[in-house]
């Protein structure tokens, strides 16, 4: 495993609004991530809760209409002089992040391998074009890198693939290429949108496995954008929960998964499908995200919220610290607050997780 | 793609086919037909019967009539030129229609095309809604209306260019009617380019493009323009067409010696003979104009292109 | 973690002050919002249609204009004592004159005419002793009201286009339906039907019609409605094939509906909006191609007239009285811009998605 000691993205205060024809959406309200050289993070949430926006942010590739209001994101990188550099990516002019970040020093590996590859033009070319691109990679070079790169991703024929085009693929091979795509120029950050969830479920435990082998190999950072604690449980060293634009609970692996402390958190493990469960029904957090063009004055949660105090539906709640590395949003961790358990189906649940692990000897 | 070909080669030679069995069915029944002339003795009607050989079995006699067609044997004309051979008045006249309508084509295709970019690229800027503007008032403005506008401004007023189309300045008296003409064929793909540019331009794949670090130039030829151009050239065979529709009257407004003149006039005239032999020659340029429309589409995209023959 | 918010940096989310208290500290007894999803509130989906068609400036002009200049071919041609085909030789000619505009010197009845002199301007009703007499858009070379017969040519024009774009919907529309409703061979050879009726040209079909009946509405209507129905029909096809397989209808399936019920009870109410859209579009198209005709003098017989034969009429005399095609050739590309603006603000209206986020 690598050196977790160097920081290579830290996104402070982010906070960004969309304009839109209905009126302004306030989607990232104030959100703080950082990751070092080498982990694993995972973004956990609802859709519509603003992970993707995050992430686009750090890329540079947010839409037009987007607004940010306050927050710096800044990347720590070996710059071309060798040298280690930081910049707060969200200073920086569009040109200047395409030309020394995007590709370069940080990809993505976008949700749907059906949609995120361009139609017209065949799967060696798009491979090779950031390298060309980047680097004026003399085209021979680039074709044996390309072949390589799709050596490792796991395609056989590698060569013939070369002049496919995307339509020619089965899903899983397309996410294949993606992730040979993210890693034509050695990055040292990648990005994985929910990587997986367009896939079948028989692919996708082995695209993770892809993932998880080429982090190991190159030493890379990767940040999960996903829905499914499942795959995060796979995968991540960090979670930050997030819910309506912000962070509610963040933490080690084992933290959030063993000791979550925010009702929205409860409500996410309550909800992940589990053979083993005893209670026949299966549990979903009542309503849905709210629709941020109307912005609560308090908790975001507090209207799906079983445990829900007076006090949410006036303010927000602070980032309360747990540990060192756990923090999360809720009241309830307030020393006047009344003491509320987490539910009972989900604490028998956590007991015969820890138990399993214990067991079977895995990370969690 | 042979296959694909295959298919559109022979719809194309089907509908051919139907549109000469409606034109010989029409050739039979119209009262005014060289072989219906009352004026004409028992004798002579034979004797144009044995000639034409009308004599035969109708399915003979069809098929007479279509390797005539094709081979570009349409009989003569009866009204307007009396006893010309009708392919000597269109061989004169075609070449007029088809520049001015190729010079509309391209300028249209290549204005439209820029414009509806610009649109696109600066989308809800001060220059997308001048673009947007345009293209409305070009697709809600008739073509001959624009012809008269530009007439009277240019012509009538200004002296730039001559009002009455002149064959001794062929290219001069070309460029009121071309432009007049490409007006909707402009409007019409700067709408359609603008809305396939923002589909492309919100597809995922752009996003992974732009997120290699591909920008500025390389971003929009490379992979926007290539995939909004496949629809694009779809709606360019049917605007084509329009053109023709549209050129009977511009035709008329700057008197160009063209087959859009003659068939007004053959229609007026009761020339059938003339009429029906223009509508076939502009159903085989309208159904060659699709086929290569058709093909040029499965070069460009390859998901046709590719496509198993045996699919 | 406790980093606060600049304020000036959030222009949108005012900083929440409050301090709360200890007896904020207490679990909510009222949890009955709970289940409650507010987010989508029950809004049906036509008022949400219409909210954004009306909000949309240039579709509510369109629909102003398209109402005015309806409301005008009904009764602009009684507004004053002219007949549409009435002639008066002697009133030949003359340029617009109004009560009152004339006072402050437009609209007073005179023109500019080229003689051998230069221009010169010249006032006929002033010339020919008419002083009471007033043409508000002029009148044309055999002296016929220009206002009178704008009107009632654009009554001409209205009722074609109305008439064949609902024809062509009919049409169309069905054999859209069926073609994609029973799909496999039906839609095959229905398909293979309408790939051949589209690859003949629309000039070709209104020709040949225009060889077997005699020009006139009715045979305008018909060649309308032989060339607009495939537009129509693809796009109710397309509509059927995206909604043939969702639960209301195979509920309906399984209930024993009949074919026909399912059609046209169930998936027609759902796909009303792009059709009507679709008749949007092709209502501009219907009265250009009744205006062509008419220019190359295919279309409506004299005495009658639409707008069509109105600008060929003032084309003869373009240079000389260019009011006299002034008129028609407004109201006409009012008219078709309005159509299509309506259409436009229609399909945004329905289909947000292309213009979103």
């Amino acid at each position: 495993m690598a050196e977790y000691n160097e920081k290579i993205l830290d996104i402070k205060n982010l906070d960004i609004t969309f304009k839109t024809i209905a009126g302004p959406i306030h989607a990232i309200r104030g959100i703080n991530v950082d990751l070092m050289k080498g982990e694993t993070v995972a973004i956990v949430g609802e859709s519509g809760s603003g992970k993707s926006v995050t992430m686009k942010a750090a890329m540079g590739i947010l839409a037009q209409n987007a607004v940010v209001n306050s927050g710096t994101i800044e990347f720590t990188y070996i710059g071309d002089n060798g040298e280690k550099e930081t910049v707060d990516i969200l200073k920086q002019s569009k040109t200047w992040i395409r030309k020394n970040i995007n590709g370069r020093r940080i990809s993505m590996v976008f949700q749907d391998p059906m949609t995120s590859l361009d139609p017209t033009m065949n799967i060696g070319k798009q491979i090779m074009e950031g390298m060309i691109w980047h680097y004026k990679t003399p085209k021979q070079e680039a074709y044996d890198k390309a072949v390589q790169l799709l050596k490792e991703v796991g395609i056989e024929d590698a060569e013939k693939r070369m002049k496919n085009y995307p339509h020619q693929l089965s899903g899983g091979m397309r996410q294949r290429v993606v992730i040979a795509i993210a890693l034509a120029c050695d990055p040292d950050l990648l990005i994985c949108d929910e990587p997986t969830t367009a896939l079948d479920v028989t692919i996708q435990a082995k695209i993770l496995e892809l993932i998880k082998k080429v982090q190991r190999e190159r030493g890379i950072s990767v940040i999960y954008i996903t829905h499914d604690l499942g795959v995060v449980a796979k995968v991540a060293d960090y979670v930050n929960v997030m819910y309506a634009g912000k962070i509610v609970e963040t933490g080690k692996i084992n933290e959030i998964y063993y000791d979550p402390r925010h009702p929205y958190t409860w409500g996410l493990l309550s909800a992940m499908p589990d053979l083993d469960t005893d209670d026949d029904r299966l549990y979903t957090i009542p309503g849905s995200p709210p629709n941020l063009i109307r912005e609560p004055a308090g908790d975001a949660f507090a209207m799906r919220n079983r445990q829900a105090l007076v006090v949410d539906d006036k303010v927000d709640a602070p980032m309360f610290k747990i540990t060192d590395t756990h923090y999360a949003a809720t009241w309830l961790l307030d020393p006047r607050a009344p003491k509320v358990e987490m539910p009972i189906e989900l604490k028998h649940r956590i007991e015969r997780m820890k138990k399993e692990a214990e067991d079977y000897g895995s990370t969690i | 793609m042979k296959k694909y070909v295959a298919k559109r080669v022979i719809t194309a030679i089907f509908t051919l086919l139907v549109i000469l069995l409606v034109l010989f069915i029409l050739m039979q029944l119209m009262p005014g037909s060289p072989f219906n002339d009352e004026k004409l003795t028992a004798d002579q009607k034979a004797a144009l019967y044995a000639k034409y050989g009308l004599d035969q079995p109708v399915v003979v006699q069809f098929f007479h009539y279509v390797v005539n067609m094709l081979r570009g044997d349409f009989g003569v004309s009866y009204k307007i030129s009396k006893n010309t051979p009708i392919a000597q008045l269109i061989a004169v006249r075609l070449p007029v229609s088809i520049a001015i309508g190729g010079y509309a084509v391209a300028l249209g295709a290549l204005v439209g095309l820029i414009l509806g970019l610009i649109a696109a690229l600066r989308r809800d800027t001060i220059l997308d809604t001048l673009c947007t503007v345009i293209s409305v008032i070009g697709v809600s403005v008739p073509s001959y209306v624009f012809a008269l506008a530009l007439s009277f401004q240019f012509g009538y007023k200004w002296h730039l260019f001559p009002m009455l189309y002149n064959t001794a300045e062929a290219l001069n008296s070309s460029v009121l009617p071309s432009v007049s003409l490409s007006m909707f064929t402009m409007a019409s793909i700067a709408r359609f380019t603008r809305t396939e540019m923002l589909e492309v331009m919100g597809s995922e794949y752009m996003l992974l493009a732009e997120s290699k670090g591909i920008s500025g130039g390389a971003l929009i030829f490379r992979h926007a323009l290539r995939n909004a151009l496949i629809p694009i050239i779809t709606v360019l065979a049917p605007l084509i067409v329009d053109l023709m529709t549209g050129s009977l009257v511009v035709e008329k407004i700057f008197s160009i010696p063209g087959v859009g003149s003659l068939l007004v006039n053959a229609i007026q005239s009761n020339d059938y003979n003339v009429v029906i032999s223009l509508s076939f020659i502009y159903s085989a340029m309208y159904i060659a104009i699709m086929l290569v429309v058709d093909i040029l589409y499965g070069i460009i995209d390859p998901r046709i292109r590719l496509a198993k023959d045996d699919a | 973690m406790f980093k606060k918010k600049k304020a000036a940096a959030s222009p949108i989310a005012a900083v929440n002050t409050y301090v709360p208290v200890d007896t904020d500290f207490v679990l909510k007894d009222d949890l009955s919002d709970l289940e409650i999803d507010t987010n989508f509130k029950a809004q049906s989906f036509w008022k949400e249609v219409s909210y954004r068609f009306f909000r949309k400036g240039s579709a509510v002009f369109g629909m102003i204009m398209i109402l005015l200049i309806t409301v005008m071919a009904i009764i602009g041609p009684s507004m004053n004592d002219y007949t549409y085909s009435g002639q008066n030789l002697a009133e030949k000619s003359l340029a617009p004159r109004v009560q009152g505009l004339e006072k402050i010197g437009i609209f007073d009845g005179s023109e500019k005419m080229n003689t051998i002199n230069g221009v010169q301007i010249v006032n006929n009703y002033k010339d020919k002793g008419l002083d009471d007499t007033y043409y508000w858009f002029g009148s044309d070379n055999f002296g016929r009201d220009i206002w009178t017969r704008t009107w009632h040519g654009a009554r001409v024009s209205l009722i074609i286009a109305v008439v064949a774009a609902v024809i062509d919907m009919i049409i169309g529309m069905s054999y859209g339906l069926i073609s994609g409703y029973f799909g496999g061979k039906t839609d095959m050879v229905m398909q293979r039907i309408l790939e051949i009726a589209n690859s003949i040209p629309r000039l070709v079909i209104v020709t040949l019609l225009l060889l077997v009946f005699k020009p006139g509405m009715l045979t305008i209507i018909i060649a309308l409605m032989l060339t607009e129905w495939v537009g129509m029909s693809r796009i109710a096809r397309a509509e059927m094939l995206k909604l043939k397989e969702q639960e209301f209808v195979l509920a309906s399936r399984t209930l024993g509906a009949g074919s026909f019920h399912i059609i046209f009870r169930e998936v027609l109410p759902n796909i009303i909006g792009p059709i009507i859209t679709q008749v949007m579009f092709s209502i501009p198209t219907a009265i250009f191609t009744e205006a062509f005709l008419s220019f190359v003098g295919l279309g409506i017989p004299v005495p009658q007239c639409s707008l069509g034969s109105l600008i060929s009429d003032g084309f003869n005399s373009f240079t000389t009285h260019p009011y006299q095609i002034v008129a028609p050739i407004l109201v006409m590309a009012l008219l078709m811009l309005s159509f299509n603006l309506v259409a436009d603000g229609l399909r945004e209206a329905l289909d947000p998605k292309m213009k979103g986020m």
